[in-house]
């Protein structure tokens, strides 16, 4: 009875310690939003009240949910095509420093070319279905997993080395045992970065083609003036964003529970 | 010694008047944007040869803003924010297309009229690979049609008075690139007729044209718009404006190459040839036997009851409104004695 409690009181904590400030500060700044819209006039079609935007989503919520979860659907295969390409990629480099030369530099090119530029040809090539955006996805993702992965793979500690290779351990033991274990808190500290960014990029992918997905809402929304469309869509993308990154580390602590980060 | 120091006073007083003045009266005369009425102009699209744009250009260059006692700001809107600003008052002027300006008063209620129009005939039109051998619209059934935003009220137009059956016509909404047609991921493009044809002959491809107008349907194209604010409080100004912009379309008639020149000194990354291109297309379709009549840029009651009664049919605007209210002819049809221009 004690201790059931003790547990709940924890929880009250918890909730109280880490929901309430971020929360609060939402609601704030949210206030703020409101009065600034009311005490300046400002039309609709400029910048749309907080209430607006909560209503539009109320009043329709089906149309935003099925948009999200297209651009949903695309965010995660895509982060899981280029977090599994990254991986697969460090694996390689991690192996051969040959390879790590050879591979880094188009890894890099990669990550520089500015998406937004290249997403048009994506159409081109590769049609105007989810396949062009998963793709996208899959590129914007790609680097901060492939860079910690390598990270991850590389930066044993040496005594441990030391310890596996006293007792004749083959290099898959080591692999297996040693660098993946080791790479696994480089991994989610690169999934906390990839995940929101595949949002964005399923978002860059369906401003250039298609009819579905809330990118496609925000352009044609923005095309019509509809501002509380246009920032209803934002506010959906962002909960999804939060909620992903939430997700990611609750896996972390669960799965990383012996690490520091866990 | 008293005397001395005094003479040196008033010498050095006399000089200091003289300096006032010589510095002060040039200065007046210089400066006589201080006198000239200012407003800014924001052209719908980044720097290139839509007639309404080049029309400022060489108003500007020229200095026919300037006998209009004109200070003009142009600007340049890239994403389509030129409108916001219009309503925002950070623009005075700006252009939209005559089915634009109709939405956005229908929806979200926009309180902003056209005061003259560039496009007798709609900018809009559709293309085919000429190899296709599309032979009518009734073809386009078992294609697939991609768009820029929103499917077109003029391509719902085209396929009613064609009788072709839209369920059977797979429709895709695919930007602003040609190449998706050349690359044959779709085989009905909707394009803007003095770019896009161009453009695709470039590469080297023959395209087939389908017109709104060649069905009779009505479509209208560029327009000046302002806030009806402005032409309320200011309408000396918007008439000296569009009085100006009217002698530029002369010149730009008259010289079409110098008005060329001028365009590629505001867009100077462009191709001049294609800038030719849609400079000729555009003012091809300024031109009607009402303007022949009437002056470049007159406008009928007709025209806009058409295209909003076609609009509101094809479910384009959510809300219906009374269309007189989109535009106002007074301002172009002052500026002319017949066809004539007044100038200045």
């Amino acid at each position: 009875m004690r201790y059931r409690e003790t547990k709940l009181g924890q929880k009250s904590l918890i909730v109280f310690y880490y929901l309430l400030p971020p929360i609060t500060a939402l609601l704030v700044v949210l206030v703020i939003w409101e009065i600034c819209i009311r005490i300046w006039n400002t039309p609709i079609y400029i910048a749309p009240s907080p209430t607006a935007v909560f209503n539009r989503i109320f009043t329709d919520p089906i149309f935003f949910l099925s948009h999200g979860s297209v651009t949903l659907g695309e965010a995660m295969s895509g982060f899981i095509l280029g977090a599994t390409t990254a991986f697969l990629a460090a694996l390689l480099m991690a192996h051969a420093r040959f390879l790590e030369r050879l591979l880094l530099p188009i890894a890099i090119l990669i990550k520089v070319t500015p998406i937004v530029a290249v997403a048009p040809m994506f159409v081109i090539w590769f049609g105007f279905g989810m396949l062009p955006k998963v793709l996208i996805v899959g590129l914007i993702t790609f680097f901060p997993v492939l860079i910690n992965a390598i990270a991850g793979l590389k930066s044993v500690n040496s005594d441990t080395l030391d310890l596996f290779h006293s007792v004749n351990a083959s290099n898959k033991e080591i692999f297996l045992k040693l660098r993946i274990p080791n790479a696994l808190p480089y991994l989610f500290a690169a999934f906390r970065i990839s995940i929101p960014l595949s949002v964005i990029g399923a978002v860059v992918g369906e401003w250039f083609s298609g009819d579905k997905g809330l990118g496609s809402v925000i352009m044609i929304a923005h095309s019509n003036l509809d501002m509380p469309t246009l920032f209803a869509a934002i506010i959906i993308l962002g909960l999804t964003g939060i909620i992903l990154t939430f997700i990611s580390s609750y896996f972390e602590s669960k799965l990383l529970f012996w690490s520091d980060t866990g | 010694m008293k005397r001395e120091i005094s003479v040196n006073i008033n010498q050095t007083l006399l000089v200091c008047i003289i300096l006032f003045i010589l510095t002060i009266v040039p200065l007046g005369c210089m400066d006589r944007s201080d006198e000239l009425d200012s407003i800014v102009f924001m052209a719908g699209y980044k720097p290139q040869a839509n007639l309404p744009f080049i029309a400022s250009y060489v108003a500007q260059e020229k200095g026919f803003f300037t006998v209009q006692n004109l200070n003009v700001e142009i600007l340049h809107s890239s994403s389509g924010e030129n409108i916001q600003l219009l309503m925002s008052g950070d623009v005075d002027i700006t252009t939209a297309d005559a089915t634009t300006l109709l939405k956005r008063i229908s929806e979200p209620g926009l309180p902003i009229k056209a005061f003259v129009l560039f496009g007798q005939d709609g900018q809009q039109a559709f293309i085919t690979m000429a190899d296709a051998e599309i032979q009518s619209p009734k073809d386009w059934e078992g294609l697939t049609f991609g768009y820029k935003f929103t499917v077109p009220p003029d391509y719902l137009a085209i396929l009613k008075a064609n009788q072709v059956d839209r369920s059977k016509i797979n429709e895709v909404r695919v930007g602003f690139d040609p190449r998706i047609l050349t690359e044959g991921k779709v085989d009905i493009l909707s394009v803007f007729k003095s770019n896009e044809p161009d453009t695709i002959n470039k590469f080297g491809f023959k395209v087939d044209i389908w017109d709104p107008s060649d069905y009779d349907i009505p479509s209208l194209g560029l327009t000046y718009i302002a806030t009806e604010k402005t032409i309320q409080n200011n309408p000396e100004i918007l008439r000296r404006f569009l009085k100006a912009t009217m002698k530029a379309i002369e010149f730009i008639q008259n010289n079409p190459e110098e008005a060329l020149d001028i365009v590629m000194k505001y867009a100077p990354d462009e191709d001049r040839d294609h800038q030719k291109y849609m400079m000729m297309t555009e003012l091809e379709d300024g031109r009607s036997p009402l303007t022949t009549a009437n002056g470049f840029g007159y406008m009928t009651d007709g025209q806009w009851r058409q295209l909003y009664s076609q609009l509101l049919e094809f479910g384009s605007l959510p809300n219906a409104f009374d269309y007189r209210d989109a535009f106002v002819n007074e301002f172009i049809t002052s500026l002319y004695e017949g066809n004539q221009l007044v100038w200045p």
